[in-house]
């Protein structure tokens, strides 16, 4: 998702400023629900936006969150400050396939480098694969090396660049992990020849997602 | 609005490019002078379209108080129905948050910017806006929107205001008194505007002209506005020539070096304006870009005479072109860098003039592309548009002879009576139910073929103009659609064989040429879509072996390919030796060079491709290659999506994954390997090395050899340097590879395995895509360092 990767999930080299004496079993790690969202919500939206040049409106939040919250997950602080967030979605893609979409996730950097963005990508793959997702995709900045080998460390390849993806002019890497055997040779159920992009100005959607459509 | 956009849409969607290049390419035949009143200003803004007509409907006001109190929502409840997208929710914005709402106002802010356009300016002065200005073109060059580079001076924002009056667009409305009209100097600043404004007419009329991707290669978007679009261009040069006339009146007080620098601008601007044109003649191009190339020089050196203005710019302008749209940064280029930009523009222009004046050989234009596609740094989408203008105009594509037909008669129909001229003079027998003479039914069989391969053939070309991303991906659908031409092309061919069995000259053509032909281009198609992969950066290290070898295996069937085409070539040239048609045998001879190149190149592909793949899962074995541990997917789930481009194709089927994995790990698990490999791997001179030495010398052989055949042979003359320069990179890839080989097993040899790597002491370097640590960027080679 735009500018998702600045973020900067985790950052192996950066030194944690949290207390060091903080055990991993101190964290907490919950699923969210609509009804957390005034509790979590403006912290979720503070988390993710503080690496942004433009930030989401609360719709872009609220479109996850209201569809996907058992796809998003939070980590929490002993003291149950949110320290990580990841926000995703699950549809069936133009292309055919159940595709689950990573759209969000980043950790507060006092606690960067402890593996919990890995922790919450994890949760979210398998609560994915629980949904039956043939596939999960994300993208993220070719300068972004944290964030890459995140999650090709989890078993993520590359599959396309894209030119120019972020407004602020850089390129990106569509990352894929396939989880069902086929998933490839899926076709949509009944191609409407130009009608299917019609609907809500999809041509705009690369910002986002979607950009499969171009290749 | 609604209706254009979705007019606009239904064009495109019927455009040739309908399948490859999606709705978001705009309009794939623009008419020249399209953008400015076609363009729909609204289309792209993150607004949502009404699904209904609104010309001629009476809008009605509902009250809806009631219901939304009665609806009670609960927090965060999204009410919406299923057309209400992703998209549409990013294009949401939040009244009063200063980051997204442009209207908002910090306390004691002005809505509107209040610089004063009549300022009178200092000659320095002008030198500074005019620098800005330039830098604020290339950057929207660049890709960056209008509302963040150009539009946000004050000056063009005022010109464009509206469309030219009596008086032609002025930096005021209405009438003024007589002592604030502009002086001079703001009569130079305006001619220069006014120039600056067309040019992006012109660049957005030509970029729209061709195949590209709005926002990604380019924003078109003049946000309602209009570039002058029907003020023909003399007028502009007029109005530069009469600044220039100002500026070196004798009389005027400016200091003699700015006097000058002012000058080169205007001149420069005129010279930019001319190449510029839409309109200009073929025969004209190739002069107009190298007097911009000399006048950068001058501007360069005369930046510093310039005062920057910082109030003639402003992002409060943003306001005023789109209310929905969250204010975003002003671009900044520096004035070295937007120089730089301009240079790159003009050169890549200039080179692809010259395509003008190529052989009209479609294997020359062939080369042309993608050597031009290339270049580096990357050509921008204005020369890639320029590029692509010249290659689809009329005068270039009109030919007498087709050019799909004259490449399949390149590769395999030399001297054929196939497609003999006469072929074409028969008429079909007066009665249907009468048996076509074979020779007419070549004629139509061929003319068949070539309405056939038109598209497909054209789609290449289309791929090539595009950036490098969108050229690999594209690429793998061009690759999809030539499959299906090979299927149809398989037919034709099985109706020319029996065509010619009837005339009995069946050993004079070859099985299976049309298909042949597509076969073979369909193969180059694959290799180059590997080697972009590699030169994007797409495979990760442990990935290499297996590409390479994938690479290695399609290189080597277009290099059988070739082989039967050879062979077919010898059993031509002696049927027309010993018949005495000297003629015809010197036509196989000819064609025997471009035949030999394309097997030389092959070879060199398939040896080098295969070094690298025995090299790489050596290295993986010796634990030299970063191996993830990848807890989720498998490996057969990652070749899956690997293939994925390639699954649908036949010929060449992507091999089954247990083949695959067979190659790629021929010692079991890379994490385990047997003893046979450490017992191989620790012997200078066992098999195992003495194969990829193997490989690695004949690649370097097989380039030598298409080296010194040359460009003729490869039919790559309109590019002989750029050609030149990539076979050198080639062989320069051999010679390194060839020494991180011995690096890895003279370490190996000495120190034994036993320590294992730690006891090495050895470091494996990847070198970067785009950095210029490879030799070439398909080509990656590691270094090895000692630690």
């Amino acid at each position: 998702m735009a500018d998702h990767g600045d973020a900067n999930p985790e950052n192996e080299t950066s030194e944690a400023v949290a207390p060091k004496a903080l055990q991993d079993s101190d964290l907490q790690y919950i699923q969210y629900e609509a009804s957390k969202e005034e509790q979590y919500l403006p912290a979720i939206r503070q988390l993710i936006s503080k690496d942004l040049s433009e930030p989401y409106s609360i719709y872009v939040y609220r479109y996850f969150l209201y569809q996907w919250g058992d796809l998003c997950y939070m980590a929490l602080s002993p003291s149950n400050d949110l320290i990580g967030i990841i926000v995703c979605k699950l549809e069936p893609h133009r292309s055919g396939t159940y595709r689950g979409y990573i759209a969000m996730l980043a950790t507060a950097s006092p606690y960067r480098g402890r593996g919990i963005a890995t922790q919450l990508v994890r949760q979210a793959i398998d609560a994915m694969t629980a949904r039956d997702a043939d596939e999960i995709v994300l993208e993220t900045e070719v300068s972004n090396t944290a964030s890459l080998k995140l999650y090709e460390r989890l078993g993520f390849i590359r599959s396309k660049r894209l030119h120019r993806y972020y407004l602020n002019g850089n390129a990106a890497f569509r990352l894929i992990l396939y989880l069902k055997e086929g998933t490839a040779l899926k076709r949509p159920e009944h191609v409407e020849h130009g009608a299917d992009m019609g609907a809500g100005g999809m041509q705009d959607m690369r910002r986002v997602d979607e950009a499969e459509m171009y290749a | 609005m609604a209706d254009a956009s979705s007019s606009r849409r239904a064009v495109s969607a019927q455009g040739h490019q309908a399948s490859l290049v999606s709705d978001n390419a705009g309009p794939s035949h623009a008419q020249e002078s399209a953008p400015a009143i076609d363009a729909p200003a609204h289309a792209n803004l993150p607004l949502r379209r009404s699904r209904h007509a609104v010309g001629g409907v009476q809008a009605k006001m509902h009250d809806i108080t009631e219901k939304f109190t009665r609806a009670s929502l609960e927090v965060g409840q999204l009410v919406k129905d299923e057309y209400f997208t992703l998209f549409e929710s990013i294009g949401a914005i939040e009244i009063m948050d200063p980051k997204m709402d442009s209207g908002f106002l910090q306390p004691g802010e002005t809505l509107e910017d209040d610089y004063d356009t009549l300022t009178p300016l200092l000659p320095e002065e002008l030198i500074g806006i005019m620098d800005q200005l330039l830098c604020y073109e290339m950057a929207w060059h660049t890709g960056y929107p209008l509302s963040q580079t150009l539009f946000t001076s004050v000056h063009i924002v005022k010109l464009v205001w509206t469309e030219a009056t009596v008086l032609g667009p002025q930096f005021y409305r209405g009438e003024i008194p007589e002592h604030r009209r502009p002086g001079p100097l703001l009569e130079v600043l305006r001619a220069y505007c006014l120039a600056v404004i067309k040019g992006c007419d012109f660049v957005i009329a030509k970029i729209t002209g061709r195949d590209y991707f709005e926002e990604e290669d380019f924003c078109t978007h003049i946000y309602n506005r209009v570039l002058l679009v029907s003020v023909p261009i003399d007028v502009f040069l007029r109005e530069l020539d009469a600044a220039i006339e100002v500026i070196e009146d004798p009389e005027s007080e400016i200091n003699d070096g700015v006097r000058k620098a002012i000058s080169a601008r205007l001149a420069l601007r005129k010279d930019y304006l001319r190449a510029l044109d839409l309109d200009l003649p073929l025969n004209q191009t190739s002069y107009c870009w190298p007097p911009i190339l000399q006048g950068i020089a001058t501007l360069k050196n005369t930046h510093q005479l310039g005062q920057s203005v910082p109030g003639a710019f402003s992002s409060k302008m943003q306001r005023r072109l789109a209310s929905t749209v969250p204010p975003r940064p002003i671009v900044e280029l520096d004035f070295k860098d937007a120089l730089q930009k301009l240079q790159h523009i003009a050169a890549d222009c200039e080179e692809a003039t010259r395509f003008i004046a190529l052989p009209q050989d479609p294997l020359e234009y062939q080369s042309f592309l993608w050597h031009f596609a290339s270049r580096s740094p990357p050509p921008l989408a204005y020369a890639r548009a320029y590029l692509s203008t010249l290659l689809f105009h009329p005068d270039n594509l009109n030919t007498s002879v087709s050019l799909p037909l004259s490449d399949v008669k390149t590769l395999v129909f030399p001297a054929s009576p196939v497609l003999d001229s006469m072929n074409w003079t028969f008429s079909p027998p007066r009665s249907p139910l009468l048996p076509k003479p074979p020779r007419l039914q070549f004629a139509m069989l061929m003319d068949e073929f070539v309405e056939r391969t038109g598209q497909p053939f054209l789609d290449l070309w289309v791929a090539l103009g595009q950036n490098r991303c969108r050229l690999r991906r594209m690429l793998t659908h061009v690759i999809t659609a030539w499959d299906l031409l090979q299927t149809d092309a398989a037919l034709i061919d099985t109706d020319i064989s029996s065509a010619a069995e009837e005339l009995g000259i069946g050993e004079q053509v070859m099985e299976f040429s049309l298909s042949t032909w597509v076969y073979h281009k369909k193969l180059w198609m694959i290799e180059k879509v590997v080697l972009l992969g590699f030169e994007q950066d797409i495979y990760l290290p442990d990935e290499f072996a297996g590409m390479y070898l994938f690479l290695s295996l399609i290189a080597t069937r277009r290099k059988e390919l070739l082989k039967r085409v050879e062979a077919h070539y010898l059993v031509q040239a002696n049927l027309f030796l010993t018949s005495r048609k000297l003629r015809e045998a010197q036509e196989i001879d000819d064609a025997g060079l471009y035949l030999d190149s394309l097997l030389a190149e092959a070879e060199g592909t398939a040896s080098l491709a295969l070094a690298l793949a025995r090299f790489y899962i050596l290295l993986l074995y010796l634990g030299l290659l970063p191996l993830p541990k990848r807890p989720f997917g498998t490996e057969a789930l990652r070749y899956e999506l690997r293939m994925k481009p390639f699954l649908s194709l036949s010929p060449p089927e992507a091999p089954a994954f247990e083949d695959f994995r067979t190659h790629t790990q021929p010692y079991g698990s890379p994490s385990s390997p047997s003893t046979a490999f450490f017992e191989a791997v620790g012997k200078a001179d066992s098999e195992l090395w003495a194969e990829v030495d193997g490989h690695v010398k004949a690649a370097k052989a097989a380039f030598a050899e298409y080296k010194k055949m040359g460009v003729v042979a490869a039919k790559a003359e309109g590019v002989e340097k750029a050609w030149g320069k990539e076979v050198q990179s080639a062989l320069a890839s051999c010679v390194a590879l060839g020494v991180a080989v011995a690096g890895v097993k003279d370490m190996v040899v000495k120190k034994g395995m036993d320590g294992g790597k730690e006891g090495w002491g050895m470091k494996v370097e990847v070198p970067e895509a785009g950095t210029g640590k490879r030799y070439a960027e398909g080509w990656v080679v590691v270094k090895t360092h000692k630690e």
